[in-house]
């Protein structure tokens, strides 16, 4: 049974394999090192990356979204710690 | 150059505005200030949005604004690096920090020093931590003049002797005396002017200088085309392409182990909102991607030919793109708007950095060699003080030595802070390393990426690392990194060894 317990934990965090994709878009440089095809008169090489800031962004919102969603209502350290965040969550 | 005098109006308006905010920081979100975590860390109170602009304030900081567009304007697309690097520091934040963050808030640490010394129990770990924060840090306020110093000469004013470093004196008395009396709440309340000026900044230059120019395409076909792309790989080389991703990749690792990024870090009120701000601060990572392609416009806008600008550049050198694009660019008063937005946000990294220090000084040295017994007002006083002589530090720095070298120095801080990952990353998840192997791993890796940057004459943080005669240029912090970390896993078994037979010898 306490087996089944940690596989359990492990397998909460299974949203974070989702961040190994921003790292495998810009750790091969010589997919991107290239001007073609352009976008709006913006060489590859850069609106690619500029592009991959927004889809890295997206990545960790959806795992944020996803990991508290399954945390949702276990005691979790930081779910607990945030109630106790004096001015609200967001100020 | 001529003096801009509406630039200046306004700029000195927005600077007077935010001296007076810091001064009245002291009395938001009032407690008493003669705590340390309350002077210090704000009272880890900062919510999502607060967090967001502490941060973005942060970590984005003046020099970045001035120093990036120039590499870029100077070498291309090597430059760029940035962005890879602005995407993967999130996932990082992520995945470490909260964790960091309720140890941190349980056991009622405030800088990583405290949190190794508990973690591992060793004074002398702690105080490498300490030290190589300190030492990393000081560097980094200093290059934050520089980039003031860069936007105050661009306004008109020569920046030459006694008198023409006074503005920089005056800004920075100013900052002392609201950080002392203010301190974390004062550069949190002058991020957000801060970051919304940058973001008003930035967004108007991305529209409004293409337009002038011709478009994108006309900004990058004016730019020359190996500047646009990175220079492939020789023979037996893999050149600048690992060159630019362990660039990326280092820095990245090393961002929030700087004592000012985990002290904006420690703030926060949750786990949680150091989470959203993982997904929401990318919004000023697409603000430092702009920003880089400032370097291209001012390529295309040819400021570096424009006989108005020929002095700036001879002084400054590419540093000089920047503003001379904006001054080329905006009418008087938006340059005044832009030129406030650089030197606040020198401002506020360098109030975070210089607490963050005082913090490190005092909690992890002063305290714990000097005067253990210390009351929390003591403690906090020192702090204060310790605030005012980094900051004094840091202008004698960069008045007194060549600004090279401070740049130089800026770069090894970076190979510096690195090699506390291995402590800090290791104490969430097991005690079980050895603290002498730590201590060991930390030296070891500090001396290697120290002798890496040498061979490149402290020029380059790049070391062209050769294995059966194949090169694999990289980033000196991360090769030392990885030495760091292989000696830590291969001492700790053996120092267990050492320590079960001398308490085993200690039995009677």
């Amino acid at each position: 049974m306490a087996r089944d317990k940690q596989k359990g934990r492990w397998w909460r965090y299974w949203p974070r394999l989702l961040f190994v994709l921003p790292f495998v878009a810009v750790l091969w440089v010589p997919f991107y090192n290239r001007i073609e095809p352009e976008l709006f008169g913006i060489p590859f090489f850069y609106w690619y990356q500029l592009l991959w800031i927004l889809l890295g962004a997206a990545i960790v919102l959806a795992v944020y979204v996803i990991d508290s969603r399954i945390g949702g209502g276990t005691t979790s350290s930081d779910g607990k710690e945030d109630e106790t965040g004096i001015p609200g969550g967001t100020l | 150059m001529t003096l801009d005098v509406t630039a200046t109006v306004v700029f000195c308006a927005l600077f007077l505005f935010v001296t007076w905010l810091g001064f009245v920081a002291a009395h938001w979100r009032k407690a008493d200030l003669n705590l340390l975590h309350e002077w210090g860390l704000g009272g880890r109170r900062f919510g999502t949005m607060v967090t967001w602009f502490l941060l973005g304030g942060d970590l984005y900081t003046a020099y970045a604004f001035i120093a990036l567009p120039a590499l870029v304007f100077g070498a291309g697309a090597i430059g760029f690096f940035v962005v890879p690097y602005a995407i993967i520091i999130y996932p990082i934040l992520f995945l470490i920090f909260p964790r960091l963050w309720a140890i941190a808030h349980a056991r009622g640490h405030v800088t990583a020093a405290d949190y190794v010394r508990d973690r591992f129990g060793s004074r002398t770990l702690a105080l490498a931590v300490a030290l190589t924060g300190i030492v990393a840090t000081m560097p980094y306020i200093a290059v934050q003049l520089i980039g003031m110093e860069v936007v105050i000469g661009a306004l008109g004013f020569s920046t030459q002797g006694f008198f023409g470093h006074l503005p920089l004196i005056i800004a920075f008395i100013i900052l002392a005396a609201f950080t002392y009396t203010s301190g974390l709440r004062a550069p949190a309340l002058i991020a957000v002017v801060k970051d919304l000026l940058i973001f008003v900044a930035i967004s108007a230059a991305v529209i409004v200088i293409p337009a002038q120019l011709g478009g994108y395409s006309a900004i990058f076909n004016a730019v020359p085309t190996e500047k646009l792309t990175l220079p492939a790989p020789g023979e037996n080389s893999l050149g600048s392409y690992s060159a630019y991703f362990t660039l990326a990749l280092g820095s990245a690792l090393a961002l929030f182990l700087y004592p000012h990024a985990l002290t904006g870090v420690l703030s926060a009120s949750s786990g949680n909102v150091i989470k959203r701000n993982a997904g929401m601060l990318s919004a000023y990572s697409l603000i430092v991607g702009l920003v880089a392609l400032l370097g291209f416009m001012a390529i295309a806008a040819g400021v570096d030919k424009n006989p108005a600008f020929a002095a700036g550049f001879a002084q400054y050198g590419p540093n000089f793109a920047v503003p001379a694009l904006f001054r080329a660019s905006f009418p008087s008063w938006f340059v005044g708007v832009a030129f406030a937005a650089i030197a606040i946000g020198a401002l506020v990294p360098a109030a975070i950095m210089s607490i963050a220090c005082a913090n490190l000084f005092t909690r992890n040295i002063y305290k714990e060699f000097w005067r253990p017994d210390c009351s929390e007002t003591d403690e906090t006083r020192m702090a204060k003080i310790v605030s005012l002589v980094v900051k004094i530090g840091a202008v004698v720095l960069i008045l007194a030595i060549p600004q090279t070298y401070a740049i130089q120095l800026q770069l090894l801080g970076g190979i510096w802070i690195i090699q506390l990952l291995p402590p800090v990353l290791l104490g969430l998840y097991t005690r079980s390393s050895s603290p002498q192997a730590l201590l060991i791993g930390w030296a070891v890796g500090t001396g290697l990426g120290t002798y890496m940057a040498a061979t490149q004459g402290f020029t380059s943080s790049v070391y062209p690392l050769t294995v059966f005669g194949f090169t694999v240029p990289g980033y000196a912090a991360l090769y030392s990194l990885v030495i760091n970390f292989l000696v830590v896993v291969a001492l700790t078994p053996l120092f267990d060894l050492l320590g079960k037979r001398r308490a085993a010898a200690a039995v009677p």
